[in-house]
């Protein structure tokens, strides 16, 4: 798809990242951010977000109850962090590194929390043919446009 | 320094372990778990995820921990392939700092006492 090929993270030479998203998916990015902070601030216990918080301890109820005591705010206020500085610098032109890293673990976690909704495994094809009338069409598009500018992101980190 | 073992990196942003980031408390003592020995190290393992991609996890692996590429690439094939890798060992403290980290990053990691 001809829509995938230009990069859109690209680090300048004055150590920032130019961001060359078209408006559309910014916009994605600046009303999907939103949605993710509103449900982790929920704490509804939405199964999807379980994904975001997981268990510490695998083979003691008990230090695990403790460890999530402890930390499992600091990991929340991380994450909404995060999500925040998605939607302030959504539209910018460029960012910092800290700033891209940030995006990067925001739209990880937008990854995350879909892709459980979505139920993908690992031979799922982000390509694969999803006809438009799935119940589920946009939302697999959005998944495998999240994948793709992660890697874009980590491709310009590593760069 | 035993393998998987890793105390301080260069050029990651981690905290030392001696001052926890502001805001967490650290448990300094097992507080729970009474058949816990303080002498055995504790591990930290990265579990694998069909959601999590390759390249991204190969990243994390070298941001956090400051593997090369190479380590950080096996480390991942190794979850990818066997379930679950070994990432680090140390002290509780550090194993909880890890897991929180990776947690943070949206990996999968758990932790245990290496017996």
């Amino acid at each position: 798809m001809a829509l995938f090929r230009s990069k859109r993270i690209r680090r300048t030479r004055d150590g920032r990242f130019e961001l060359r998203l078209p408006a559309e998916e910014r916009q994605l990015l600046a009303t999907l951010a939103p949605q993710l902070k509103a449900l982790i601030e929920e704490e509804g216990g939405e199964p999807s977000l379980r994904r975001l918080f997981p268990t510490a301890y695998a083979n003691d109820a008990e230090a695990d109850a403790e460890y999530q005591r402890l930390m499992r705010d600091d990991l929340v206020a991380s994450r909404l962090a995060t999500l925040d500085i998605v939607v302030e610098t959504a539209t910018q032109t460029s960012v910092s590194e800290d700033e891209l890293v940030a995006w990067m673990s925001a739209i990880n976690a937008l990854r995350l929390v879909l892709g459980t909704r979505l139920d993908v495994s690992e031979t799922l094809d982000i390509e694969q043919e999803v006809a438009d009338d799935h119940p589920m069409a946009s939302a697999y598009a959005v998944y495998g446009w999240l994948s793709f500018v992660l890697e874009e992101i980590v491709a310009a980190l590593s760069s | 320094m035993p393998p998987g073992c890793h105390e301080e990196t260069i050029g990651s942003s981690i905290v030392r372990a001696s001052t926890p980031a502001p805001g967490t408390t650290i448990v300094d003592e097992p507080t729970t778990d009474s058949v816990v020995d303080p002498d055995i190290p504790w591990i930290v393992l990265v579990w694998n995820d069909p959601i999590n991609l390759m390249s991204y996890v190969t990243f994390v692996f070298q941001k956090l921990f400051g593997y090369s590429r190479e380590k950080a690439t096996q480390l991942m094939l190794d979850v990818h392939h066997k379930g679950r890798a070994v990432v680090s060992s140390g002290s509780r403290e550090k194993a909880e700092l890890d897991v929180f980290r990776l947690h943070e990053h949206g990996l999968w990691a758990t932790m245990q006492q290496d017996r």
